[in-house]
């Protein structure tokens, strides 16, 4: 059954090379490659240059998909994070003008992305019988409504000290800073993921919760720490969110949580818990990154790009299913 | 002896908690502003959250077998654009024409998302997810790309809306027969009781001899339906059709289920507790801005109030299993 | 084998969805992209229609470019795929007044010309802004309007949009500071601004909840399209003596509109929409010539429209100022309606 090896967990790492294209990873591969190629025939914008140029409003979604592929994998999800990210922003924003160094600036969105996150880890670990998606639902109205309240009549507010979110915003030679943010972390995330005990343990969790409590997993640290750690990260986003409109308002990271969700489950990370590795999350995050830019730049429809990307969701999950099924059914016939 | 029984019934039953919270939250707001608690703004209040308690039925029944549906709101924007769009260049004018279609748009997407669900085993939040962006871009397209449908073009169809039978806006008369239909419809038939089945175990279910996919599928489709009569509702309640209507309106819905105590895992959930649910987020909608609570802090107030409930509903429930823990002991 | 047959339906899906609507660019002639808030907006889409019908005729190519959402963010993404396509000019309706200044500074130092129209983005990030009607010609409208229906004297309330909203809060500003700077407006009471977040539902329970606060309530000022037709709807459905007014679409707002007791409205305020999308064509094509550059006290000729001198903005950039908001009544909703 070659369908399946790219999405369990229990993938015995086989060294044939055919096997590895055959893994849901490398069909990705193969998609970003075929995706590259059909944006560079397709819009006469598309090369390496305006990639990278268009690139880091993306990479900031980028982030928080990393931590999002473990809250999947423990088969949960959190949508407030939209909301984290804003107001992370609006707080680096008023810290940023009242003065203050830059390095209190990231200090401040971090601190408040850590503790949003945490916020959400305290309500769902105390009360576990309450379902993630309604918990953070909550925290998603109740974080975007004191950005809100801070923000007051007007709702929005510039930085007016912008240095530093320029440096930020920086690159070496063409490659912007954040690039390299994203693949460092995203090699960090998918090791501790792929390979540290702590990553199994989520697995185990998602897998199957009771077990995983019974065989003296701490459920509920980890479920802690990885709701801080969605935080934290969602501040970070924050910075870099401000650091290409040098400004926050009320509507700043909507949406972004569905974006992290779609990017990590177009990399086989089940929403059911327990499968898919970050390896698939990264290349599939490129994936659409590099479609999103390439149609954009032709001024496809907003919400036709909005509907191939519906369109390639559906499919990347129910496809792998249905040549599964017709498998089976062929074996059966014989 | 009899009086302690009724104090354990009540605070054993989800549903006695929903309707306590419920009284307390209609009682604290009457307090405020003693305008809340007359039949008109009783009325007006049902009218105006009549999209969200009508989906609300078609949610839990996607809950119960441990699914969620976040298409529906693009569903709703499709069916009631394209009905819209119908009765602004006059292609149909009868009212009930306009409904059949709604429906039947609600029910052909109901169909393609439970197909994608039940046969080819998608997660339904991504399944939904993806159906989401497609149809919503679908609606975008029906607008001719931004058309509204306002109140001039939709004719005697926005009446339905504004017309009263036996002193009850037929709007609040979609609601109840709803209700009733669904309570009789979970309760009393096989097909009701096969979705309880399906939902609290889908292999036992399937073991019994019921056709698991079948059910599934049947599930968006009533989804699906709602979600078209739905968009029919909302766009003859506001009189204008706009394909950006009720965007993220489906976490109202989703939270009043949960709210309701239908179970995101499946298997429990009952037509009172999502009449309940979607009746104190209607009550919260309506209060705040009616108590004079700043403009600015309203979503925070609701976001907060959302939080307390089912948090309320969480600790109530652990004290009522702690009591009947207690009467085993002795 | 599967698999592969697998990417290849994939990618096939895409090619024949990416095949759908483009807009064609062609190389010869001036390009102009004209950015909207949002897809899905009728307000902008009659604009929109008429700048790419003045533009065309004066043989530059427009495309029309919407952000995934009504969002700063999605703005931002937008003007990247606009500074790699490098346009002549940018004629944008901004989300955010702020958000965008990284983006347009960047789009201007490329070469690209930044115009804006409808609601503006910061001084700093715009050559010139093209605004509907003058700030206070709005307010001032708006203001004698609720003194007139409130015939003098008693409580009014507003009926915002979002607290976000640019041009919105402008307004409500300029009405604040007008009634406060005239004596014949002191027997008016502004009770409270309330934000209905261009959503019929929230709309419809703000209005229910200011006519059950303040029962004497006599008019309800909504300077937004979709918070005073769900308002119109509400007040009229209850037959409310409260009375309306606001901005708003006629095509909208036909039904409500009548000086009788039977309309909730009264009259209401919009502005030459199609004049709006033309005079922002032909101030963007004005940029793109070098005719004029966004300087204060410039003139140029918008074709049939007749001249027109840039003017200081509120903000102390600059602006174009198309005229006075025009009325609309029962006299004339019918013909207006047909048009926008």
């Amino acid at each position: 059954m070659a369908g399946k090896s790219g999405r369990s967990i229990n993938n015995v790492p086989e060294s044939s090379l055919k096997r590895a294209f055959l893994s849901w990873e490398g069909i990705l591969l193969v998609l970003f490659v075929v995706i590259n190629i059909f944006c560079a025939c397709y819009s006469e914008y598309y090369n390496l240059n305006s990639l990278l140029r268009q690139m880091p409003v993306y990479l900031a979604e980028v982030f928080l998909m990393l931590p999002m592929a473990y809250i999947l994998v423990l088969g949960e999800i959190d949508i407030s994070v939209g909301s984290i990210v804003c107001l992370s922003a609006t707080m680096s924003c008023i810290v940023c003008n009242t003065g203050a160094p830059f390095i209190v600036v990231i200090i401040t969105a971090l601190v408040v992305g850590t503790l949003c996150g945490a916020v959400n880890g305290f309500i769902l670990t105390k009360f576990t019988e309450l379902p993630p998606m309604i918990v953070t639902l909550a925290t998603q109205i109740i974080f975007r409504g004191i950005a809100e309240i801070i923000l007051g009549s007007g709702g929005s507010i510039s930085a007016s000290n912008t240095d530093g979110f320029r440096m930020l915003a920086g690159k070496v030679g063409s490659v912007p800073y954040i690039l390299f943010l994203v693949l460092i972390l995203a090699v960090i995330f998918a090791v501790i993921l792929g390979k540290s005990t702590f990553g199994r343990r989520v697995y185990a969790i998602g897998t199957n919760r009771l077990t995983a409590y019974y065989s003296g997993i701490h459920v509920q640290k980890i479920r802690m720490i990885i709701y801080t750690i969605m935080g934290t990260v969602s501040g970070l986003c924050a910075l870099f969110i401000v650091s290409s409109s040098y400004g926050a308002n009320t509507t700043t990271g909507n949406g972004f949580e569905m974006d992290a969700i779609a990017m990590a489950v177009f990399g086989g990370i089940s929403s059911t818990g327990g499968k898919g590795n970050l390896a698939g999350g990264v290349i599939s995050a490129f994936i659409i990154v590099c479609l999103r830019v390439g149609l954009g730049q032709k001024n496809v429809h907003a919400q036709v790009i909005l509907l191939i990307l519906g369109v390639l969701l559906i499919c990347a999950v129910a496809l792998p299913n249905v040549v599964k099924q017709i498998q089976r059914t062929m074996k059966t016939r014989k | 002896m009899e009086k302690k029984s009724l104090v354990k019934k009540i605070t054993g039953s989800r549903e006695a908690l929903l309707a306590i919270i419920l009284l307390i939250l209609f009682a604290v707001v009457t307090v405020i502003s003693p305008s809340f608690l007359t039949p008109r703004s009783l009325m007006d209040m049902l009218k105006n959250n009549a999209v969200t308690m009508v989906m609300a039925l078609g949610m839990l029944c996607v809950m119960l077998i441990g699914g969620i549906d976040i298409s529906i709101m693009s569903t709703l924007a499709l069916s009631g654009m394209s009905i819209g769009m119908l009765l602004k260049y006059e292609k149909i004018s009868s009212p009930l024409l306009a409904f059949l279609i709604a429906i039947a748009i609600g029910v052909a997407c109901g169909f393609l998302v439970g197909l994608v669900i039940s046969r080819a085993d998608v997660p339904p939040i991504i399944a939904t997810m993806g159906f989401m962006y497609v149809f919503r871009a679908m609606g975008y397209l029906v607008s001719n790309g931004g058309e509204w449908a306002g109140a001039a073009a939709l004719g005697t169809f926005k009446d339905f809306a504004t017309t009263k039978l036996l002193g009850i806006n037929c709007v609040i008369w979609v609601i109840i027969v709803c209700y009733v239909f669904f309570f009789w419809f979970m309760k009393w038939t096989r097909t009701g009781r096969k979705i309880y089945a399906v939902g609290s175990n889908p292999s036992a279910a399937e073991v019994s001899g019921i056709n698991v996919k079948n059910i599934k599928l049947l599930v968006y489709m009533i989804m699906g339906l709602l979600a078209g009569l739905g968009g029919a509702l909302q766009v003859s309640i506001y009189a204008s059709a706009m394909p950006d209507m009720q965007q993220g309106g489906e976490m109202d819905v989703i939270a009043a289920c949960v709210i309701g105590g239908v179970s995101m895992s499946g298997g429990r959930g009952s037509v009172i507790g999502a009449l309940f649910g979607s009746l104190i987020l209607a009550t919260i909608a309506k209060a705040l801005p009616l108590v004079g609570i700043d403009a600015l802090a309203q979503n925070t107030i609701k976001g907060v109030l959302i939080l307390v409930v089912v948090v309320v509903n969480v600790v109530l429930q652990r004290v009522a299993d702690r009591n009947a823990l207690k009467g085993r002991e002795m | 084998m599967n698999k592969k047959v697998l990417s290849a339906i994939l990618c096939g899906t895409m090619i024949v969805g990416a095949a759908c609507p483009v807009f064609a660019g062609t190389a010869d002639g001036k390009k102009i992209a004209l950015v909207g808030k949002s897809a899905g907006n009728a307000f902008f889409e009659i604009a929109a229609a008429s700048f790419k019908e003045a533009a065309e005729a004066e043989g530059a190519t427009v495309d029309v470019v919407y952000p995934e959402t009504a969002t700063a963010d999605a703005q931002i993404k937008v003007l990247d795929n606009l500074i790699s396509q490098q346009p002549d000019a940018i004629c944008i309706a901004a989300n955010d007044v702020n958000a965008l200044q990284a983006k347009l500074e960047e789009a201007m130092a490329e070469g690209i010309k930044v115009s804006s129209f409808d609601s503006a983005p910061n001084k700093d990030s715009r050559q010139v802004f093209v605004n509907q009607a003058g700030t206070v010609a709005v307010g001032q409208a708006l203001m004698d309007a609720v003194l007139d229906i409130a015939g003098g004297e008693g409580q009014w309330a507003i009926l915002s949009a979002t607290s976000q909203a640019a041009n919105q809060n402008a307004w409500i500003d300029a009405m604040k500071t007008i009634m406060e700077g005239d004596e014949k407006y002191s027997g008016l009471e502004l009770v409270e601004v309330a934000y209905g977040d261009d959503e019929p539902q929230k709309s419809t329970d703000q209005t229910a909840a200011l006519l059950e606060k303040y029962p004497d309530l006599k008019v309800i000022c909504a300077p937004t399209t979709v918070g005073i037709a769900a308002a119109a709807k509400y007040l009229q459905d209850n037959g409310s003596a409260c009375k309306l007014t606001g901005l708003g679409l006629p095509s909208e707002m036909i039904e409500y509109t009548g000086a009788d007791d039977e309309h909730s409205c009264p009259y209401f305020y919009l502005w030459d929409m199609q004049g709006l999308g033309k005079l922002s064509a032909y101030a963007t094509i004005a940029l793109v010539n070098d005719e004029i550059t966004g300087a204060l006290d410039e003139t140029f000729t918008a074709s049939d429209l007749g001249e027109y001198t840039i003017t200081e903005a509120d903000d102390g950039g600059t602006e174009i100022v198309l005229g006075l908001p025009l009325q609309f009544n029962s006299d004339n909703i019918e013909e207006m309606a047909k048009l926008y």
